[in-house]
């Protein structure tokens, strides 16, 4: 058993046509769980009656459970649901006819915002009492207060918590394969029992995620030195 | 005009504010004195309904307010008619010296973007801060956030402006810059109300002095009556201690 | 797909399951004592800035946040006997599954823990450093007696999370075959053909062991913090 070298840089090209995929996997999610976090993050806030009983034990579950779970429960038991759903009311929906992805987009998404709930709910909690008390002092409502005054610094506070979520749902994303999706890791192990060249596929999709990390954690560095200029002291 | 009747807080079933009664002309500067703990922040603060009073009626110009059953609705008009300048300044953090005035002007006031660009750059000229006006506030030293957070107040122009201990936080050579502004606004004929540990400042702007201790007002009066007729033993001490302090505090820093 | 869905089994399963939670355990305490050992001799170079070990550690650091878990698992897995046959001639081919997730996940956790220890004993205020030499402390002294137990304080929180991170990754050691809950849940669900069932009582046996490990660690956090002033953090 020896390392073909030459087969990696193939390994590479045949794989990174799967990135369009982890990237879906990925970004979807997380823009759809922003809306999630941000709605639970206030309803925890403000310990809204029974709402917040409610966000705070999905928020609990989804951050105690792995996310291998979540996909294969909602990957095995959305179409249950849906074929009760279809049979009783005669919708007529053929869940065998509905792209795995959806499941796999669902899944990761419900997760993405229990832990994006958490990262903003602590950059809220984090921004100081004083500006809502200002924001207040100059007539603004609660809800003026928290979406010009709070919620933009609580954000930008999160940039590097975000980035890390990114990191760490990109990362996630790999667990799809198992569910056949043919994201990088997905394609990696195809190259890889095609050729019955293992080590070498994993390699090469190694390194397509580091290299997304790296640039991604390299325009976080970036964005969070502009958006957070306001935070420096000292006369420009 | 300013009208409270019997206005009562507690904190955790400890009384801060026991029944405060007062009345204050437009126009009237009033400067509200008193040891710590005796709820002479608190008072300020239930002006605006950022403490909620238990009990008592809070009026600012013509917005009358029963705290008991005060909703919503009520406690942002009341707050739309007066203004804070805060102990910690409370500048919005990610918006610049500019932005910061305008704020207020666009959201609360409902004035069109570019006339608050024009009044806040007027106030802030007012202040002294024009060459800052694109700045952040981390940018600024204590003394100039101070002014911001005056200008801010100011451009609302609203019924009152309430002052919490706006000095207190400032080094000492930064407080005479501050002061002076306060005055100037004051000699404008602005309604303000006022706690602070500055005598010097009660005694020269101030057209009525109000002494608090233990959550009621012990005495009030012009500045004259207060400095140097105080009819309470309470006032008198505490004007006292006050004085003797200031005579000490030199001393301390050098042993520091 | 699967048979109808039944309650009744997602309880009946949980004892089968729970029986292999040994495994996920034994795994994940090798894991993280191996990988506080890698921890440490990883933070070494980056604290003292050794030059090339400096730049190793960076490297290796760098690669395993970037990746994901289940590529590195892969690569342990594919990699570690051709790479020991190919310099030693030692064929572990034979070797365990188990063996090969400890290794991962020992190599994945040491350098989660080297930047947690580099962080705290970058984050103990140099005035402590500077007192210790001033009643006549060496810098023996000084790091052990007054800069390690305040760094753990601080590196403990972080610490914490690892381990419950690590825990629910242990979730994928299955994927190689390792016979642990996960793996059991797979040969249940070809028995009988009730997936959703499985991986429901999956979940509810790691929401119950992290819901657990959570409340140990908030007590020894409290712990650590007995000397601390009550941090004041206003909720909205």
């Amino acid at each position: 058993m020896t390392i073909d070298i030459p087969f990696i840089w193939i390994a590479f090209k045949e794989i990174i046509k799967a990135l369009p995929i982890t990237l879906i996997l990925t970004i979807v999610p997380l823009l759809a769980g922003f809306l999630i976090g941000i709605g639970v993050a206030l309803v925890r806030i403000y310990k809204m009656k029974f709402l917040y009983r409610i966000a705070n034990g999905y928020v609990s579950f989804f951050r105690g459970t792995p996310i291998i779970m979540h996909i294969m429960v909602i990957y095995f038991g959305f179409p249950l649901l849906l074929d009760q759903l279809s049979l009783r009311f005669d919708l007529g929906i053929q869940t065998n006819k509905i792209p795995i992805i959806l499941f796999v987009l669902i899944a990761l998404t419900l997760a993405a915002g229990s832990y994006l709930s958490e990262i903003i709910r602590s950059g809220i909690i984090s921004v100081s009492n004083g500006q809502m008390e200002a924001a207040y002092s100059v007539g603004m409502t609660k809800f003026q207060a928290m979406n010009r005054i709070i919620l933009p610094q609580a954000l930008a506070q999160s940039i590097p918590n975000f980035t890390n979520i990114f990191v760490g749902f990109l990362h996630t994303s790999s667990i799809a394969f198992l569910v056949s999706q043919k994201e990088v890791t997905g394609a990696a192990n195809i190259v890889a029992s095609v050729n019955l060249k293992f080590l070498e596929a994993f390699i090469a999709a190694g390194i397509i995620y580091w290299g997304i990390t790296i640039l991604v954690e390299g325009i976080s560095f970036l964005l969070e030195k502009k958006v957070t200029a306001y935070n420096r002291g000292g006369v420009s | 005009m300013i009208y409270l009747q019997g206005i009562k807080k507690s904190f955790n079933q400890l009384p801060v504010l026991k029944g405060i009664n007062l009345k204050i002309e437009k126009g009237e500067v009033v400067t509200i004195l008193g040891p710590s703990g005796s709820g002479k922040t608190t008072l300020l603060r239930c002006l605006n309904f950022l403490e909620k009073p238990n009990a008592g009626i809070v009026q600012i110009g013509n917005i009358i307010v029963d705290s008991e059953k005060a909703t919503k609705k009520e406690m942002l008009a009341i707050r739309k008619q007066s203004a804070m300048v805060f102990q910690h300044y409370n500048l919005f953090a990610h918006k610049t010296v500019v932005e910061n005035v305008m704020e207020g002007l666009i959201v609360a006031k409902k004035v069109k973007k570019k006339d608050a660009r024009h009044q806040s750059e007027r106030v802030l000229e007012k202040v002294g801060l024009s060459d800052k006006l694109h700045h952040y506030p981390s940018q600024l030293s204590g003394g100039q956030q101070q002014r911001v957070g005056i200008a801010r107040a100011l451009a609302l122009n609203p019924e009152v402006i309430l002052f919490d201990e706006p000095t207190s936080a400032l080094d000492p050579e930064l407080v005479g810059d501050v002061l002076s502004v306060i005055k100037s606004i004051a000699q404008e004929g602005i309604t303000m109300v006022v706690v602070t540990h500055e005598m010097s400042f009660a005694r020269e702007v101030s057209n009525r002095v109000l002494f608090m201790d233990e959550g009621v007002i012990v005495e009030e009066g012009t500045p004259l009556e207060i400095f140097h007729a105080a009819k309470e033993e309470r006032t008198r001490r505490f004007l006292q201690r006050i004085s003797g302090e200031s005579f000490f505090t030199p001393l301390k820093e050098q042993v520091n | 797909m699967g048979k109808a869905f039944d309650l009744m089994l997602i309880i009946e399963f949980i004892p089968t399951l729970i029986q292999y939670l040994g495994i996920t355990l034994q795994i994940l305490a090798a894991s993280i004592i191996l990988g506080l050992v890698l921890g440490i001799a990883a933070a070494i170079p980056r604290l003292y800035k050794i030059p090339i070990l400096n730049q190793l550690v960076i490297l290796y650091v760098s690669f395993i946040r970037g990746t994901p878990i289940l590529i590195q698992l892969f690569l342990v897995f594919y990699g570690l006997p051709a790479i020991l046959l190919l310099l030693f001639s030692i064929d572990i081919t034979r070797m365990e599954a188990i063996y090969f997730v400890i290794i991962t996940y020992a190599i994945s956790n040491g350098a989660g823990f080297s930047e947690i220890f580099r962080a705290a004993i970058r984050a103990v205020d140099y005035g402590q450093t500077e007192a210790a030499f001033s009643v006549g402390m060496t810098s023996r002294q000084n790091f052990f007696r007054i800069v390690l137990p305040q760094a753990v304080r601080i590196a403990f929180p972080n610490m914490a999370n690892s381990v419950i991170g690590s825990l629910k990754d242990t979730s994928l050691a299955f994927t190689i075959g390792v016979m642990d809950m996960m793996g059991r849940g797979d040969t249940l669900i070809a028995a009988t053909a009730h997936a959703l069932e499985v991986y429901l009582s999956l979940s509810i046996i790691y929401y119950i062991i992290v819901v657990m490990f959570e409340k140990i660690f908030s007590k020894l956090e409290k712990y650590f913090n007995r000397y601390q002033k009550a941090d004041v953090t206003a909720v909205a």
